[in-house]
């Protein structure tokens, strides 16, 4: 095993695991951060996507050797309380059902509005091509999007 | 003829039915609980600090049971809603059928929670109205407190103690509707913030102190069965502990998730099969089958009048098969279950929609009573009934007995999910029907071919009910037709298969509600009118042992055709399609669906559905089910699970096109509230979008598209 140095929601974290163990598992395993959800391990579903310096990226298809470096954030470091403009956007519009895709849908939500404030309908689309929530949330996805970047609704 | 609800009694398997077997009445608890709390029945506890426990006796999945039963609870014993901590039930004296499925949570216990929270009320005022010596009808309750004559208030913590001595009301008067004030409000999901900062505990988030992890090498053909393998190449891999042979597969069990599917990949290499009675199956050998079924004998489930006469005598007559696909759950959670083993006694975590044959088939996997097996229920990631099976839990439980030591967790990946589900079938329909003279419907015949769900999951054996079971939607057809055959013809599969969200009523409404579409096309008549005056002036109408009212499903035809503007001048390329629903008799549905096709690709634009399911207990919940029903109905217009060699072509999400945000339309949802007895709401519109897209892609573009998938290709 080699050592790998990580930081996760503001802190260093040093880990003992083989080098090709994708940050997934790292976090779920390793540091039980289990917010970040496994859902197909194909980089399809969005479940497990996390940002990596400040960009939405999926965990299952990140290795230890791109996370090295840069700041990762997870859902449980989004906010201390679920204060995040996103968060609170999501409770409001009453968004997860079964909840299991939810914090995936958030982290891309939140790195979208970093990025792209005032998103379109299109920017949406796109942000939210490579989530599944077999519940069907998708039109209150569309609705809390809009409502955390101050707009409709 | 055996009614959908023998079959929920057949569901529940060992004679725990689903419906009529609930264990759910009040019980008293005597002893130190009552010292310490207030505990009148198996649902509440209520502590000196006014904080309430609320038991659920049913699996939360997404469609908000923690959030609704709570809120009836709370609503009949008038607590302050933000003072309720919810927990789930466990399975085992307390709660003998906890089964979660058929849309039946709210239906089902709605009675005995009301009983139960009614009860508690009493027994509270009566603490309070000996403490101030007043007569009990002089106190109220609200919001936690009991409020006496002169101005008194105590609130309920206080009367914890006193509540728990008093003798337990035989029939405690039940709330009218008019003095409601949370149920029928809209309620945000009780797990929100949880959810929403990651904190939520579904199955595969269980971590036990010195947790293992196992994966299972599995044949791509279900059934089969390792023939030589080397465990050799597994236990090279860094943190592989042990590899060991369980009925499902071989499961390689390691100190984290990552090294057990490396470890299983590892094996894999060195593994041979002898693939078993499915080998070689597949899709097309299923299909050449299905349509000598569609000629052959098979099981009635419904007749009426002389059909065969009546086709023959009819000016006109109308043919039409229908096809439907293989489906996948593909729920976002994979199946997966922790099992500690101890000497005398095991735990298990899992997400289960069916906890008392979890508990009572992983005890016996363990050698066990159900008595010694702890089962908790997690959080489920998406239920859709993949997981009112306990293949998952009890493969944990044979894992853990083989390798020992301390609590492993099974987790299944993306294409142990897409291969080793409990399927939906396929079927295909062949439907005939007459006209008389004057355009009214004469005959009617619908001819189901495909597998027996209900022969799968009773393991081989061939239920009464089952013609019934698999023609559900057909034969409940509620249109006034004097002459009728709705039968089945079985298609026996090596697949194992299983319940899906709106089960067999998806392919048989998409094929029963499309080619009365069809007909009235046929004729030149408006879809709409045409089925208000086929449905025509009947209130109640039977169906063996079911009954519908067909007011009730007029009138959301009517309010959804209203809603959607059927009628209206549209924009060019646009087509408006209709279905509607009468689901077990229960619950009624319409849908009204706008779509056009732009650059070869369907667009479906809207969706306006009308519901009537009783008294809403959550608004906001209601409307969920109602759009999440509506998406996953939509998505099966496009996904399908084929078969080659006894292998699924789909491995998966890429295979299987669910519906992704982009392609999501507007979804509009109109409540009508036709009955004072809430029914359900999670799997009554899903059977819809389908036939409504079908019906409005007709009307769009002029092709009818009765074989699903619906691909690109069908629409060039």
């Amino acid at each position: 095993m080699t050592t790998h140095q990580l930081n996760v929601n503001g802190r260093n974290h040093s880990v003992d695991v083989d080098a090709d163990t994708p940050l997934l598992w790292v976090l779920r395993d390793t540091l039980g951060l289990t917010g970040t959800k496994f859902g197909c391990g194909q980089g399809v579903c969005g479940a497990c996507t996390v940002h990596l310096g400040g960009k939405a990226v999926k965990a299952c298809q990140t290795s230890l050797q791109e996370a090295a470096g840069h700041a990762i954030t997870t859902v449980e470091g989004l906010s201390k309380d679920g204060s995040h403009p996103v968060q609170k956007a999501w409770l409001a519009e009453d968004v997860a059902q079964c909840g299991y895709c939810q914090p995936g849908m958030i982290m891309s939500a939140a790195a979208l509005l970093h990025h792209k404030p005032h998103p379109t309908d299109y920017d949406i689309d796109a942000a939210f091509a490579d989530h599944v929530c077999r519940c069907g949330t998708y039109p209150r996805v569309r609705s809390a999007v809009k409502r955390a970047a101050g707009g409709a609704k | 003829m055996t009614s959908r609800r023998d079959f929920l009694r057949v569901m529940g398997g060992t004679g725990t039915g689903l419906v009529l077997g609930l264990c759910l009445e009040p019980r008293v608890r005597a002893g130190e609980v009552a010292k310490t709390e207030f505990h009148p029945n198996v649902f509440l506890a209520l502590r000196r600090d006014g904080t309430v426990r609320l038991t659920v006796p049913k699996t939360e999945m997404g469609q908000g049971v923690r959030t609704a039963l709570p809120l009836v609870l709370a609503e009949e014993m008038d607590l302050d809603w933000a003072r309720i901590e919810v927990v789930n039930a466990q399975p085992g004296p307390d709660f003998k059928s906890m089964q979660t499925g058929g849309s039946t949570s709210v239906s089902s216990t709605w009675l005995p929670l009301r009983r139960a929270g009614a009860t508690a009320r009493e027994m509270l005022k009566a603490a309070a109205a000996a403490q101030w010596k007043v007569g009990l009808e002089q106190c109220r309750t609200g919001n936690g407190f009991v409020l006496g004559p002169a101005g008194q208030k105590v609130g309920y913590g206080d009367l914890a103690e006193d509540a728990a001595k008093q003798p337990v009301p035989k029939d405690p008067p039940l709330k009218k509707a008019a003095d409601y004030r949370l149920v029928g409000k809209p309620t945000l999901r009780f797990d929100g913030k949880a959810i929403v900062t990651g904190k939520a505990i579904f199955g595969l988030d269980v971590r036990r102190p010195g947790q293992r992890y196992a994966a299972l090498l599995r044949c791509p053909v279900p059934g089969g069965q390792p023939r030589t393998w080397d465990a050799a190449k597994a236990m090279a891999v860094r943190g592989v502990q042990a590899v060991v042979q369980v009925p499902s597969g071989l499961a390689v069990v390691a100190s984290s998730t990552w090294a057990a599917f490396k470890g299983r990949d590892a094996l894999a290499a060195t593994t041979s099969w002898d693939e078993g009675a499915a080998k070689d199956f597949s899709t097309a050998g299923l299909e050449a089958r299905m349509r000598t079924a569609l000629t052959g004998p098979a099981e009635e489930a419904r007749k009426e009048g002389d059909p065969e006469q009546a086709l023959e005598a009819a000016s006109r007559r109308i043919e039409a098969d229908y096809s439907f696909p293989y489906q996948a759950h593909a729920t976002v959670e994979p199946m997966n279950a922790v099992v500690q083993l101890g000497s005398e006694s095991a735990e298990l975590w899992t997400g289960t929609q069916s906890p008392n044959h979890a508990q009572e088939q992983a005890a016996e996997a363990l050698g066990f009573k159900p008595e010694q097996l702890k089962l908790n229920v997690a959080l489920l990631g998406g239920g859709f009934g993949r997981r009112l099976g306990t293949d998952f839990s009890t493969e944990a439980a044979q894992v853990a007995k083989a390798a020992g030591g301390g609590p492993i967790q099974v987790v299944w990946d993306r294409e142990d999910e897409f291969r080793h589900d409990l399927y939906h079938p396929a079927t295909l329909h062949r439907l005939q029907a007459g006209l008389d003279a004057k355009g009214a419907l004469s005959a009617w015949t619908h001819r189901v071919a495909g597998p027996a769900i209900l022969r799968s999951w009773l393991s081989g054996q061939k239920s009464p009910a089952q013609a019934s079971v698999e023609t559900n939607g057909a034969a409940d057809n509620p249109y006034a037709i004097p002459a009728m055959r709705v039968d089945f013809a079985e298609v026996e599969v090596p697949t194992p298969l299983g319940w899906w969200r709106g089960i067999e009523i998806v392919p048989n409404v998409f094929a029963r509600e499309c080619f009365l579409d069809e007909i009235a096309h046929a004729q030149g008549r408006d879809p709409l009118q045409v089925r208000l005056e086929f449905l025509g002036d009947r209130g109640l109408v039977k169906f063996g042992q079911d009954e519908a009212d067909l007011r009730r499903l007029k009138k959301v035809l009517q309010v959804a055709a209203e809603k959607a503007g059927w009628g209206r001048k549209l924009p060019a390329g646009h087509g408006l399609g209709l279905a509607c629903h009468a689901y077990d008799g229960r619950s009624y549905a319409a849908q009204v669906a706008e779509v056009s096709v732009v650059k070869g690709r369907l667009k479906v634009h809207k969706i306006t559905c009308a519901v009537d399911c009783g008294p809403v207990v959550n608004p906001a919940g209601l409307q969920a089910q109602v759009e999440g029903g509506i998406v996953f109905g939509l998505s099966a217009l496009f996904t399908q699970i084929t078969w080659e060699k006894g292998r699924t072509v789909q491995t998966g999400y890429l295979d299987f096109p669910l519906l992704r945000l982009a392609d999501t339309p507007v979804i509009e949802t109109h409540v009508v509230v036709g009955s004072d007895t809430p029914t359900g709401i999670g799997e009554p519109p899903v059977p819809l979008p389908i036939p409504a897209v079908l019906n409005a892609l007709f009307a769009a573009t002029g092709k009818r598209i009765r074989t699903l998938p619906l691909l690109p290709e069908s629409l060039a």
